[in-house]
């Protein structure tokens, strides 16, 4: 309950960091959240990352305290899978239509896996960019919120005599679970869609998906991760090779008018927090990053001395624009110009990542009613604000930020009631 | 109200084939005295829930015990307001962990007991409420201070605005021009247009703003702060709920650069905020001091005393963006005359590249990357030098005038480096703390905090004077409740960045106010209304809960007799495992309820047997073991596991009493510590580890190894290490034998 | 190491970006086009720095070093470019002012390179042969001889001597001087810039010859190999008509055997398989630029004043004597002092126009070679490979 005593009721589009933040800590001054996510988990684009630059802390750390707040703030109301069909009406009194997916699994899932072993079909995990396979009914990952099941249908063959219905003891599969569609009525709303990796197969000078073992920085993210496909080990696609010598891409995509006209702030600081899972794991291995200026503002300067200062890390500035299959092995030939010897040199690498940027989801997907810039990112307008990447890019205690300003203008609007 | 216990033991997951609940039940009827016990197939269903609620309703049961699966999961099934609810983790503890049959069994009937022991001791917190303000204070009339006041007065909240210039504005008021907040396509230069936001805020009923004051001091508690401001000679208290420092930055003292670049030697070589003066003062034209001369041309030296270890080993963030927009003064000044800017790095992240990208188009703009390694005075000019340029590897640049991109330093650092000092001396003794306060220059103080712990908020450690959070998920975490630091006296940032971070404390600082107006603690255990209740009458004035508090909620008088100050304090519960005499408990948790607990754990009398229990904190090590027992990594049968606060709370008492009942040893697992702690309680797991240094006496009075006590830090992202880290412990228990005290 | 003193000349970098370099402020240095450019060599590789220096407006490093003229514009580093700077256009205009820079004299540079002259440089021969015509009295009534045959023929309109051959050698003679000039400045400069490695400089010369001939180097271009197919056209077409030129000259001089030739004579059959190839050529110059306007550029004035002489001078030719075999007299003498007046414009501004590419690119070459300044890409490549 706020000072002037009416509860404002707020809409946060997006159940990622930024979401999760706004949500709650608007809910905690007292006002009547709903979130929304489409994804079939809360905690979106940081519950696939491995650890959080410079403490090279687990975010599921920090979304653990925020879904127990979730959990025990009955002014809370979160729906996944859903996604906004329309928003109509002014500030103070939106009404939003919601569509909500079907999981296909109820709330009396006891995730005990017993569906997924009797699952006869396999689909690409999409959480982690197609490294490995998942069933078609499958946990998003084992500390999940809510930790419950979903099923790909698309996948799901017409003829399939359903083993996972007859493999649960709770009921909890329902096939025939049809899309629901609500209506709320709120204050405000806080549009925290986030961001999706740029499609790096775009740049085709750096050949993702043309030269083997050439990856992302989030498909690594993955790697590393002891929940991920190779149970946390950095090893090279092509054969599994644990890798020696890495290079690190910046700008893959990013500060390039062919691409994302503008930098996405974290990929600098990504690739040195990369660079010491490597060295973690391999003390020996050797990795290069080639970038254009290395961006590391405020205190995280600590961060880049800290990383510079382990052996076989150098930094060359120059941007990549050469990635070749080596001629007889796996490897990797890049080249670049190394600007302050001023020499062209190519090298070979065990494995190369390129430090793919972020494009803002409402580049592709608009949420309905909203105002874009051509970038992709949400324009603020009086009721509706816009919150982290979907703003602008940043990173996550950017997003901190900028979520909880949001939180505090959603309410605002409550407030002139 | 008569305390009633319902124990439900669910029989799902497996639990009913794997645990024979019926012996279970039995000992819970007859030896635990529980009057309700059910047995259920799914205890999470409908039917489950509902049979529970009957008996609310009906038998009165309000103390309710859930043996089935982990509170993690079915939270919003098993909500029960009004009763006292605790969840035994059968289905992750006994059943998916524990290999041999027997030893399920008896894990489940041990986690049973220790749960109905729970629930015997527990209550229902009842809130601690006082009479509460709603008003904040805003420390800094600053564009952080004005957007926070502004900003917290819209969403309905009275604000005292405290500036001690004797006008509002801050920094911003010196700046000729701005750098655009976000569309960059109108220009390079935006109008800095501080005059509205004052006015707006100058004239907002709902902001009392005091203008050449200062505070005097802080008292009391948040929504229940006394807060005395000094104006002129006279000095006003007001009640005050939650405060804002947004005290800001000063330019880093130039004249530590005078041997790297000449300043002060140099007329010309100026620093950037001395530059945005001259703009302002001539209107744009940019006319160097020594002569007064239009220049011609201006090199820029970026991180001039910047990511440096020498001067400010951080980069100021906001520089670039600076000098970019200061490059177009000297243009637009002067057609023909040329800004040449010389970086390490071209730092405009996000969406700031679309601004490095607009302004590059300055005419007479050169930029390049480089090394400034010097600066000499050649007749009316200077020759600046360079290193490792992309101009040439050595290089000279003949310009009229040098502009030096100084870097911010918070208001905190002075306060801060003296009290440090101030901390070292005492360490020394009485004496050199003496000397300590008489040879050093005693800075002014911003908050005067009537803290026991402290004037200021406390730094960070490696955090160079910002008061930042050391959260990553949690930016405005300081060790204050209900006091926040916004703006670049948090870390360096700029004004847009300010106005952004402005808002989200304000909205802190407003949570802060409605939760203890409701007896509810703050972050991390935002829905938590049990509080620290002393019994006093015991106390020895040991002083050990005042110093530890990791959140300075405990003050003292002059005999070290403790005040808990309830609306500062986060529930940890460090000061519970501070206490040597025990006194310290909450309603729902207490050294009583976790010791005796611990001391029913069942303790096989074969030697080959060990009982290990393992104190873990309830926010990462729990969850981490719960992963665990999801990916079916069984564990060593002796363990068991009790969930806590945080680890703070560990209070030695439970160690002794624990191991001469019996058990073999008793492992810690608690947050990583240390510069990069992990704790959400910031000292907790470190205090433990501190505590657990002084265990050994303890130990000696039982004649017992300290290697039957440790404590590892364990990530929650890190469940893989957990039967590892078990394993070694076991080894080593093995190793040291069983505890003598085994079947007394 | 040497303290180089660096002098920004920012009145220098205003020239490029009026003589075409607008995108020039647009580079912030991240190299992708040296990477992606296949001509560059390895050692300090350009465009970048170039781009660097231009915004700087140092001179002296981008004139004293023969990398402009190594770039052959192709415009795979402008496709590449993150920042839309377009190198390759910033370039073209570099090398305008370079050409500006060594050819004397000066005025003529000026007028070449300035769009308000264009009518002037046109005018000056356009005049010329008209007064030639009036001194013939052409104007004045006198009627327009024809051929022994009596048919229409260009020869008996002008006589070559003195009307035609006396003018245009002089012109070519003012062309060589000029090019002598502007070469031998040039190769002090570079000269003075690195040191010759090669002392075989005819070797040198022959290589960059046949590299010429071939255009080994035009064929590593990757974004856009058209262009190359329309230059090698262009510059077959100049030789075929060489030696068109020549055998004419050898009837006329030595046999005393006037022209118009037969069709089926040689030297009849390879005019017009050249003239021909040029105006393929031209045509498909042309087509490109519009075509990859957008990702390289269309090119400057300075571009398209060349392209329209050499155009000109194909199709007015071919018009000429495509109207003179249909005996239509007025209009084919017309064409004919059209074709005239571009020829003129060919020779008068070689030095000065983009003609003066093939002179001052060749002598780059030359010297790259002589300072071992590019060795091939794949000689390189495996190079690498083995140090790895």
């Amino acid at each position: 309950m706020q000072g002037n005593g009416n509860p404002s009721r707020i809409l946060v589009v997006g159940g990622g960091f930024s979401g999760l933040t706004a949500g709650i800590e608007a809910a905690e001054t007292g006002s009547e959240v709903i979130i929304i996510d489409k994804n079939p988990y809360l905690g979106g684009r940081v519950a696939q990352l491995n650890k959080y630059f410079p403490k090279i802390c687990p975010p599921l750390c920090g979304l653990e305290i925020n879904f127990r707040r979730i959990k025990v703030n009955p002014l809370v109301t979160f729906y996944t899978m859903a996604e906004v069909e329309s928003i109509s009406g002014e500030p103070g009194n939106y009404k939003v239509k919601i569509k909500i997916n079907p999981r296909y699994v109820n709330e009396n899932c006891t995730a005990c896996n017993a569906c997924a072993e009797a699952c006869p079909v396999e689909r690409i995990s999409d959480f982690n960019f197609g490294l490995n396979m998942t069933k078609a009914i499958y946990l998003p990952f084992e500390q999940a919120f809510p930790q419950r099941y979903v099923i790909d249908r698309t996948i799901c063959p017409k003829d399939c005599p359903a083993p996972c219905v007859s493999a649960c003891k709770y009921n909890a599969i329902d096939l025939n679970a049809q899309p629901d569609s609500i209506e709320v009525n709120v204050d405000s709303i806080v549009i925290a869609t986030g961001w999706k990796p740029y499609d790096a197969s775009k740049i085709d000078n750096l050949s993702f998906g043309k030269v083997k073992n050439v990856i992302t920085n989030m498909m690594l993210e993955r790697l590393a991760s002891k929940n991920g496909p190779t149970q946390g080990q950095i090893l090279r696609p092509s054969d599994g090779k644990p890798v020696e010598k890495v290079a690190f891409v910046q700008c893959a995509g990013s500060r390039d008018e062919n691409h994302l006209p503008f930098c996405s702030y974290i990929c600098c600081l990504a690739s040195l927090k990369h660079t010491l899972y490597i060295k973690e794991q391999n003390p020996s291995a050797e990795v290069t990053i080639f970038y254009i200026d290395i961006r590391t503002p405020g205190r995280y300067e600590k961060f880049l001395n800290n990383v510079k200062e382990q052996t076989g890390v150098n930094l060359i500035k120059g941007k990549v624009a050469a990635v070749e299959q080596d001629s007889d092995s796996d490897d990797v030939v890049v080249t670049a110009e190394d600007m302050l010897n001023g020499e062209k040199i190519k090298k070979r690498f065990d494995m190369v990542v390129l430090a793919t940027g972020m494009q803002p989801e409402g580049f592709e997907f608009k949420v309905p009613g909203l105002k874009y810039a051509v970038d992709g990112f949400v324009i603020d307008t009086d009721g509706i604000y816009s919150a982290g990447c979907a703003k602008s890019p940043m990173d996550v205690a950017g997003c901190g930020k900028d979520a909880t300003s949001a939180a505090l203008k959603a309410i605002q609007i409550g407030a002139r009631r | 109200m008569e305390k009633k216990i319902g124990l439900y033991i669910c029989k799902g997951c497996g639990i009913g084939e794997a645990i024979n609940t019926e012996k279970i039940s039995n000992i819970a009827k007859n030896a635990l005295r529980v009057p309700v016990v059910v047995e259920h197939d799914v205890l999470c269903s409908k039917q489950g829930i509902e049979l529970i609620k009957k008996d609310i309703a009906e038998l009165g049961v309000n103390s309710i015990v859930i043996a089935g699966c982990s509170p993690r999961v079915k939270t919003y099934e098993f909500n029960f307001p009004g009763c006292f609810v605790d969840r035994v983790p059968l289905r992750e503890l006994a059943v998916w962990t524990i290999e041999s049959p027997e030893e399920k069994q008896l894990a489940a009937e041990d986690y049973v007991k220790m749960s109905v022991i729970k629930a015997q001791k527990g209550e229902v917190p009842e809130p601690y409420i006082v009479e509460t303000v709603k008003t904040l204070l805003v420390v800094g009339g600053g564009i952080s201070g004005m957007t926070s006041a502004l900003e917290a007065a819209k969403a309905g909240y009275d604000v005292v605005l405290v500036e001690k210039e004797p006008e509002l504005g801050g920094f911003a008021r010196k700046l000729y021009k701005r750098v655009p907040t976000d569309d960059f396509s109108h220009g390079v230069l935006g109008d800095v247009n501080i005059e509205p936001l004052i006015n707006e805020v100058s004239s907002n009923s709902k902001i009392k703003v005091y203008t050449s004051s200062r505070i005097e001091k802080i008292d009391g508690q948040p929504g229940d702060f006394d807060v005395t401001i000094a104006k002129g000679g006279s000095t006003e208290t007001i009640k005050i709920g939650a405060i804002i420092q947004a005290t800001g930055w000063k330019p880093y003292d130039a004249k530590k650069l005078a041997k790297k670049y000449g300043y002060g030697k140099f007329k010309d070589v100026v620093t950037n905020f001395e530059f945005e003066e001259i703009a302002k003062k001539n209107n744009g034209v940019i006319k160097r001091p020594s002569d007064e001369r239009v220049v011609k041309s201006v090199l820029f030296v970026q991180c001039a005393g910047q990511r440096d270890p020498e001067h400010i080993p951080y980069c100021s963030g906001m520089c670039c963006a600076t000098t970019l927009k200061q490059a177009r003064y000297v243009t637009d000044g002067n057609p023909d005359a040329t800004a040449m800017v010389i970086y390490k790095d071209m730092r405009t992240p996000g969406k700031l590249e679309y601004y490095y990208k607009e302004a590059q188009n300055t005419p007479g703009m050169m930029l390049a990357k480089g090394e400034v390694t010097g600066i000499r005075e050649e007749y009316d000019k200077l020759v600046v030098t360079l290193e490792d340029s992309l101009l040439g590897a050595k290089a000279e640049i003949e310009v009229e005038m040098v502009v030096l991109a100084t870097g911010m330093v918070p208001t905190t650092k002075e306060p801060q480096d003296y009290l440090i000092g101030l901390a070292e001396a005492s360490a020394k003794g009485d004496e050199a703390k003496a000397q300590y306060i008489e040879k050093t220059k005693k800075p002014e103080f911003i908050l005067n905090l009537g803290y026991r712990q402290g004037p200021e908020l406390p730094f960070l450690e490696g955090g160079f004077g910002f008061v930042d959070s050391n959260f990553i998920c949690f930016q405005y975490e300081t060790r204050r409740t209900g006091i926040y630091a916004v703006g670049p006296v948090r870390q360096p940032m700029n004004m847009a960045e300010a106005q952004e971070d402005a808002r989200g404390a304000a909205l802190k600082a407003i949570q802060c106010i409605e939760h203890v107006a409701k007896g509810m603690a703050v972050h991390p255990r935002a829905w938590d209304t049990s509080f620290p209740e002393p019994n006093l009458t015991k106390c020895t004035a040991c002083k050990r809960c005042t110093e530890e508090c990791p959140f300075g909620a405990i003050d003292e008088d002059e005999k070290g007799v403790p005040f808990y100050k309830p609306n500062r304090c986060r529930r940890c519960g460090t000061c519970m495992g501070a206490c040597p005499e025990r006194i310290v408990s909450f309603k729902d948790y207490s050294v009583d309820m976790i010791g005796t607990m611990a001391k029913n754990v069942s303790v096989p009398s074969e030697d080959d047997r060990p009982r290990i229990i393992v104190f873990c904190c309830e926010n990462d090590a729990f969850p981490a073991i719960e992963t665990a027992a999801f990916h079916r990594h069984t564990f060593d049968p002796a363990v068991r596991f009790i969930q806590l606060r945080c680890l703070g709370s560990v209070n030695l008492v439970w160690i002794a009493d624990v191991l001469s009942k019996g058990v073999d040893g008793m492992l810690l697992l608690g947050c990583k510590y240390g510069e990069d702690y992990q704790c959400h309680f910031a000292k907790g797991s470190e205090l433990a580890k501190y505590r657990l240094g002084k265990v050994q006496e303890t130990l000696d009075r039982l004649q017992l190894e300290a290697d039957r006590v440790q404590m590892y830090e364990v990530a929650i992202d890190e469940y893989w290490r957990i039967p590892d880290i078990i394993n070694e412990f076991m080894d080593k228990i093995r190793e040291i034998g069983p505890n003598p005290f085994k079947g007394f | 190491m040497a303290e180089e003193i660096v002098k920004p000349d920012l009145n220098f970098a205003k020239e490029v970006i009026k003589a075409g370099g607008e995108s020039l402020k647009k580079c912030y240095q991240c190299s992708t086009c040296t990477v992606v450019c296949n001509l560059a060599p390895d050692k300090s590789p350009f465009p970048r720095k170039e781009m660097l220096y231009a915004q700087w407006g140092i001179k002296d490093k981008l004139f004293k070093n023969p990398d402009i003229w190594l770039c052959h514009h192709c415009g795979d580093c402008t496709a590449y470019c993150p920042r839309g700077a377009k190198p390759g256009e910033v370039l073209g205009a570099v090398r305008k002012l370079m050409i500006q820079n060594y050819s004397p004299p000066k005025f003529l540079a000026k007028w070449v390179a300035d769009p308000r002259y264009i009518l002037l440089i046109f005018l000056i021969p356009i005049l010329f042969f008209l007064g030639e015509m009036a001194i013939l009295g052409y104007f004045s009534g006198v009627e327009i001889p024809r051929g022994e045959g009596g048919e229409m023929s260009y020869v008996a309109f002008l006589a070559p001597v003195p009307w035609i051959d006396i003018p245009f050698m002089a012109l070519a003679a003012f062309a060589l001087i000029c090019f002598y000039n502007g070469v031998k400045r040039y190769w002090l400069d570079l000269a003075s810039g690195a040191e010759l490695k090669r002392k075989d400089i005819y070797g040198c010369i022959w290589e960059t010859i046949k590299e010429i001939l071939l255009h080994r180097k035009f064929q590593l271009c990757t974004v856009n190999k058209s262009r190359s197919t329309a230059h090698i056209f262009v510059l077959y077409a100049f030789i075929g008509l060489a030696i068109t030129t020549a055998i004419a000259a050898f009837y006329e001089w030595i046999l005393n055997w006037e022209a118009p030739y037969p069709q089926t004579n040689i030297v009849k059959i390879i005019g017009n398989i050249s003239g021909i190839a040029l105006i393929i050529g031209m045509f498909l110059v042309m087509v490109n630029r519009a075509k990859n306007a957008t990702t390289q550029g269309l090119g400057s004035y300075f571009d398209w004043l060349l392209i329209t002489i050499i155009a000109g001078v194909g199709v007015t030719g071919f018009l000429a004597e495509l109207l003179r075999l249909a005996e239509i007299e007025t209009l084919g003498y017309a064409s004919y002092i059209a074709h005239l007046v571009f020829v003129f414009a060919l020779f008068a501004y070689a030095p000065h126009s983009k003609m003066a590419h093939m002179v001052y690119r060749a002598t780059a070459m030359v010297f790259a070679k002589a300072t071992l300044r590019d060795p091939s890409r794949e000689a390189y490549y495996f190079e690498t490979q083995k140090t790895q």
